[in-house]
């Protein structure tokens, strides 16, 4: 019994911090149709950026959370207003080519300046014991982490000016710049976003996880079947198919073996995609 | 006129090179510099640079009565088989090396030796480890690395003593072909040892998890609990022990430990983990070699580098040592003799004994067993070089 609670308390875990990694993507993909392949990379320029700060002036993660937050939020606007936005409106697969060699220069950068070393911050914060059940304390920040970005977003998309925006924009977008909204400057916000989102959870990674540059393809492609699973369209997609998604790799990992986990992530993805295109909770037109 | 002093020069260098010719020993090196090897090639040709430095410094190698120089030959294959193929056949009939090093890597070593075997010329491998590479009946390859098999004999016997308390083994091994083979080795070794294997599992490549498989292991009550990776899945296995609480009084990791960034991600939580790898720094051999001992080398390398060397390194220096060490006792450049000379070679260098076995893999080594006490990594075995008891896990 306390064995089938640690099971599903450990994909429930799993699944917040796979959450924080897709939900930046979510919102790119699926407010300005840009699948964006730059996205490991800025989960692992946020927990690089969180690891010196931390090595070399003993800045506490949480210290700098706010502000790798901000620097990440800048790099992205700027990405998307200077380049993206000169190709927002071609097919998708011009936008996917261009974050693609985005990123290969931001990787290789990252190479030259960071090297591949696995590095962590050796913070440990602990774990907390609740009938049995082993909750690490990190884990739990970034299920934390992933119901409040969550929740701002939601919040954001919903109650703000620039939420209701985005919104418009993502709509119609010709129809909102007649309203006088100022696309360009709505799609560099929300890629911005997205990449604040990013670096919260490379700040949350390098305490949880070794941060080198080979892991960025793999976050990538973690985001990405999270968005598939969980559908595009609407702000809880990512939190819905990480914790899907967690919670599959756990309990198959623990009644079938580690070795066929990550298989049956992709086979859920696959067989979404044949029964419901939309994901799990998607809106429809946006897959 | 003008041209005078340069026909000079030319005459000067012309027979400066013919009279070079004769007394200098060629050894050619196909290396990987660019490509995907681009990394390893590198630490070869960093530990090979060192070892020519010192000899030629101190006027070459003893042949017989006199003392030759040595010139090393090497050119980039681009981690690309069939031109490590082409440049040691070149290497062979243009340049006309007396002997040759291998690349890194047990497939390139196969297609080099293959070469080397067909005109009679000796090769020394130094990171070649798989005995498929040593088993075609090749005469005249010798590797510096023992087999995989050895690194874990030795340390089923070494905890065996030092931890009898170690009955069950839990084993968890990452799907590639290094800590895949080094797990099922494992599972197989302790079985014929009397272990108890409780739980044996491999995870995927691209994990970003292991609690599932922790999970299990605690429950398994084992009481060594061996896992297989790279630096990064182990630094996350060893975190998520931490917050799963699971533990054991043996906890191993292959080769977590023999990286420093292992032990800088991990900080406390480094402490206790053991493993063992082809050859750690911290042995302490003392030897005639040009380095004089395994400090010797190790400062040399970090004046250098500034930073400390791996195994690679080691065993690179290593195999030109053995190759000196054969051409001396042979007396002669002969091939052949020299081939001879290696075959009986026993010796001990910086990077610990070697001496050849049958099949050309180095059979006189006791391989290094590790375990983080206090942030540093100490040596439990060989006895020879030994530095502390290992401790169960904190």
């Amino acid at each position: 019994m306390t064995l089938l609670a640690q099971i599903i308390a450990n994909g429930l875990m799993l699944g917040a911090l796979y959450a924080c990694i897709a939900v930046g993507f979510s919102l790119v993909w699926g407010v300005l149709n840009v699948i964006n392949m730059l996205h490991g990379s800025f989960i692992v320029l946020g927990g690089y950026l969180t690891f010196f700060a931390w090595f070399h002036f003993k800045i506490s993660p949480f210290v700098s959370l706010p502000i790798v937050c901000g620097l990440l939020f800048v790099m992205g606007y700027f990405i998307q207003y200077l380049a993206i936005n000169r190709v927002i409106t071609r097919p998708v697969l011009t936008t996917l080519t261009l974050t693609f060699g985005l990123d290969m220069i931001l990787y290789n950068f990252m190479n030259l300046g960071f090297e591949a070393t696995p590095r962590r911050v050796s913070l440990d914060l602990g774990s907390l014991t609740l009938g049995g059940v082993i909750l690490p304390v990190d884990r739990l920040l970034a299920m934390l982490l992933a119901f409040g970005l969550t929740g701002l977003l939601y919040y954001v998309m919903r109650s703000s000016r620039i939420g209701r925006a985005i919104v418009a924009v993502r709509m119609d977008r010709d129809a909102a710049a007649l309203m006088g909204i100022r696309v360009g400057h709505i799609y560099a916000m929300t890629f911005g976003l997205a990449a604040l989102m990013a670096g919260a959870c490379g700040t949350l990674m390098s305490v949880v996880f070794p941060i080198t540059t080979n892991i960025t393809g793999l976050l990538l492609g973690k985001a990405f079947v999270i968005c598939v699973i969980g559908g595009l369209g609407t702000v809880p997609g990512a939190l819905v198919g990480g914790l899907a998604l967690g919670l599959t790799e756990s309990i198959v990992g623990n009644f079938m073996g580690a070795q066929y986990a990550i298989l049956f992530g992709f086979l859920i993805m696959l067989a979404l995609l044949i029964t419901r295109p939309t994901g799990l909770i998607g809106k429809k037109g946006y897959e | 006129m003008k041209l005078k002093p340069f026909i000079t020069l030319l005459c000067a260098l012309a027979f400066s090179t013919a009279a070079h010719a004769q007394s200098v020993i060629k050894i050619g090196a196909p290396l990987a510099l660019t490509g995907g090897l681009a990394d390893e090639g590198k630490k070869q040709k960093i530990a090979y640079d060192m070892w020519l430095k010192r000899v030629n410094d101190a006027g070459g190698i003893q042949v017989g009565d006199k003392k030759m120089k040595v010139e090393l030959i090497s050119y980039d294959y681009q981690s690309d088989e069939k031109r490590a193929q082409q440049m040691a056949e070149r290497l062979i009939t243009q340049d006309k090396v007396d002997f040759m090093t291998a690349p890194f890597g047990s497939g390139h070593t196969k297609v080099v030796a293959g070469v080397a075997e067909r005109y009679g010329v000796p090769v020394m491998a130094s990171v070649a480890s798989s005995e498929s590479v040593f088993n075609q009946g090749y005469k005249f390859l010798f590797g510096t690395l023992a087999p995989n098999g050895g690194l874990i004999d030795a340390m089923i016997e070494t905890f065996g003593k030092q931890m009898p308390q170690v009955k069950k083994i839990a084993i968890l091994g990452r799907e590639d072909v290094f800590p895949r083979s080094m797990a099922a080795t494992m599972q197989t070794a302790a079985e014929k040892a009397g272990l108890t294997v409780v739980h044996s599992e491999f995870y995927p490549v691209g994990a970003l998890d292991h609690s599932a498989s922790l999970s299990k292991i605690k429950a398994s009550g084992a009481d060594w609990i061996y896992i297989t990776g790279y630096t990064k899945d182990l630094i996350l296995a060893r975190k998520q022990m931490a917050d799963l609480k699971v533990t054991a009084p043996v906890v191993t990791m292959i080769t977590g430990p023999a990286y420093q960034e292992f032990i800088d991600a991990l900080g406390p939580l480094a402490n206790g983990v053991s493993s063992t790898t082809w050859w750690h720094h911290s042995t302490q051999y003392k030897s005639d070699d040009v380095f004089g001992s395994t400090k010797g080398f190790y400062d040399a390398y970090v004046a250098l580098e500034k930073s400390d060397p791996d195994y690679v390194h080691a065993s690179a220096a290593a195999a030109l040592i053995a190759l000196q060490k054969a051409i001396e006792k042979a007396g002669t450049t002969d091939k052949a003799k020299v081939r001879d000379a290696l075959a009986n070679l026993d010796i001990v260098t910086f990077y610990g004994p070697i001496k050849f076995g049958a099949n050309g893999m180095n059979a006189g080594r006791d391989l290094p067993i590790i375990q983080v006490q206090n942030s540093k990594v100490v040596v439990l075995f060989p006895e020879s070089v030994k530095q502390a008891n290992a401790i169960a896990m904190p």
